[in-house]
């Protein structure tokens, strides 16, 4: 797409980008303690955590990938989604309260911070630490290149600077990440985040509205595929095409893995008051769930439209999204899903460029038993190394790096949902039960995932798993497991608990 | 008590769901469900403070969620049509993802002062710096 052919686009991405940097600049004279850094001062309200969760959780995937799987497997890439009816509430429930009031008692402010004081084990919060590295490198990488990749194409670079396209257009915004996040650190995140969040609902609303007005209404078009040859109903259907056990298993790794995703439990240390709490699941499920509307709306819209005869049948799924914004929506409205789709990515990425920086600098030293002490100073050079890095390895290493972005949220759940979710509301969970169960999600998912997707090595043999059973499944069910045999295992009693810990896992 | 049961829950969801996705079984979509339905449950007991008010929502979730999967995996085709979709992804769209998160959403909210209460705060910030 040729620059000067969309100037609302170009401009609305420019808006975009000037409003980062304005943000960057108004943190970075409120970012001066560790506590700043890392957790934004502390001095949240329920909408602006809500708002920075939701927009942290959801990546360009929701906006691109969403809408192409849909494309490709029909409505049953909606299971992904299914769950966000009870994630809200038991994400409050099970873990908002318990890190909100350890971050009351003591001097927590990330995950493996709150699996330290629960376990006081430094081989558990060092275990959790590297499954957040390794999942953050990959998280990030594949955010960079998405992107890249978008920007590659609103700019024009692709056709204007051939293979140095890319490097560049990842080179712009990574600029642009980089002065908000090492300024500012969680400061400038949080409330860029809450900008992104906010542009991301908008864009998400209308162009579900335009999908389905171009489409001739819902009804007209769920009734287009159903009756066209290439889609037919089964495109409607929740299982379509998609083998019943990977639905289900969809629906249980979103589901629970999310009670394991740092970027999102992050934010809970932040709100000012736990009282606050109250209303986070009703704020971030109902921002989760318009901002689904554009998931919904052009995963229908387009196979609509291809059945209609008014948009040729798409060779790669992917284009879905940019096909219907460049070729139906109003240039207007392009602009601002354009800015809608780069908030969704940028804001996952800066909220794993403070994570990532806070494992160099606090978790992994302090697991070491080497703490830190100038934690701002070196968080802002880890924050830059962590991020060249995912960078550096994204555009030397695409394909891996897009592969570990995939199965990363199953690292997360898998190594940390149980150790937190079961172990910050029943007493007798043990470090060593903690720690078992955090190796045994990470360890099985990277292998698992890495062997059934990798075509690096051709002799390493596919996982042993039934058809249709998802790596990650199998990983976070295995971690629960451990955790519970463990636990039996080891806590015949109750382990003593230091008594602030008691009185935050019995409020 | 309530805790126990949510114990046992969990290890019973944890044990479905290796079952489902272990071992190739036609019963593993039917125990992925179960798990599916029983964990957010169990994981929902076990945080609440004590179950009282939440008891009997909490069992309707599970009816809505476990009777939800279960529908979707008993309807050949997904059902007949309903305002243009399929039963079973009608009822996805517009049951299983707004009932939720409504019910859980204004539930939390209207329990939330007796799950943190004024005491437990001030007995936590009492603490600081002691321990």
């Amino acid at each position: 797409m040729p620059i000067l052919d969309r100037p609302l686009i170009v401009i609305s991405t420019l808006v975009y980008f000037l409003a980062c940097a304005a943000l960057g600049v108004w943190a970075l004279r409120r970012t001066r303690t560790a506590r700043d850094f890392w957790i934004a001062r502390q001095e949240l309200g329920v909408v602006v955590t809500g708002l920075a969760t939701m927009a942290a959780a959801f990546s360009g995937f929701v906006f691109l990938g969403g809408p192409g799987l849909t494309y490709r497997i029909g409505l049953s890439s909606l299971f992904i989604n299914l769950s966000i009816g009870f994630t809200p509430a038991l994400l409050g429930w099970a873990l908002a309260k318990r890190l909100r009031l350890l971050a009351e008692a003591r001097e927590v402010y990330t995950i493996p911070d709150a699996v330290l004081a629960r376990y006081d084990s430094r081989a558990a919060s060092g275990a959790a630490a590297v499954a957040i590295l390794v999942g953050t490198i990959g998280y990030l990488g594949a955010q960079l290149l998405a992107m890249g990749t978008l920007l590659e194409a609103v700019l024009g670079f692709r056709e204007s600077l051939g293979a140095w396209g890319m490097p560049a257009a990842v080179g712009i915004g990574l600029a642009v990440l980089l002065f908000y996040a090492v300024a500012g650190g969680m400061v400038a995140g949080i409330y860029t985040d809450v900008f992104q969040g906010a542009l991301m609902v908008l864009a998400a609303v209308a162009v579900f509205w335009y999908a389905m007005d171009a489409g001739g209404g819902f009804e007209n078009v769920t009734r287009g595929i159903a009756g066209s040859e290439r889609f037919g109903r089964q495109f409607l259907e929740p299982l379509g095409d998609t083998p019943a056990l990977t639905a289900m298993g969809f629906f249980f790794v979103f589901g629970i893995g999310v009670l394991g995703q740092p970027h999102m439990l992050h934010k809970f240390y932040m709100i000012k008051d736990p009282r606050r709490l109250k209303w986070l699941p009703l704020v971030l499920g109902s921002s989760q769930a318009l901002c689904l509307l554009i998931w919904l709306g052009i995963g229908l819209a387009v196979p609509a439209l291809v059945a209609q005869g008014r948009m040729a049948p798409l060779e790669r799924p992917d284009d879905a999204a940019p096909a219907f914004l460049l070729g139906f929506a109003p240039e207007w409205l392009a602009g601002l899903a354009v800015a809608g789709i780069l908030s969704a990515i940028m804001s996952t990425a800066d909220s794993f460029m403070t994570l990532g920086a806070s494992c160099l600098v606090r978790d992994l030293p302090k697991a070491l038993g080497r703490p830190i002490r100038d934690e701002v100073r070196w968080g802002r050079i880890a924050t830059v190394v962590v991020t060249l890095a995912a960078a550096g390895l994204a555009l030397v290493y695409g394909d891996l790096i897009a592969l570990l972005g995939t199965f990363a949220f199953g690292t997360f759940g898998a190594a940390l949902a149980p150790a937190l979710a079961v172990g910050l509301n029943w007493k007798r969970v043990t470090a060593a039960a903690a720690t078992a169960s955090i190796v045994t999600g990470t360890v099985v998912n990277l292998a698992l995932e890495f062997l059934a997707r990798q075509a690096f090595f051709p002799g390493l043999p596919k996982p042993p798993l039934p058809p249709g059973a998802l790596p990650t499944a199998v990983s976070l069910a295995a971690s629960f497991v451990v955790l519970l045999a463990v636990t039996a295992w080891t806590g015949k009693r109750e382990p003593a608990l230091p008594e602030d810990i008691v009185a935050v896992m019995e409020a | 008590m309530a805790h126990r049961a949510a114990i046992v829950l969990l290890a019973l969801a944890a044990l479905a769901a290796v079952a489902a996705f272990c071992f190739g079984s036609p019963l593993g979509p039917w125990l992925a469900a179960f798990a599916g339905a029983t964990f957010p449950v169990a994981l929902i007991a076990l945080g609440a403070k004590r179950l009282g008010r939440i008891g009997w929502p909490l069992g309707l979730v599970w009816l809505l969620l476990a009777g939800g999967l279960f529908a979707i995996l008993a309807l050949p085709e997904g059902g007949p049509d309903i305002g243009g979709l399929p039963l079973a992804t009608a009822l996805m769209l517009f049951v299983l993802v707004p009932v939720p998160l409504l019910l859980l959403g204004f539930l939390y909210a209207a329990t939330f002062e007796r799950e943190l209460r004024e005491e437990d705060l001030e007995r936590i910030r009492k603490l600081r710096g002691e321990v």
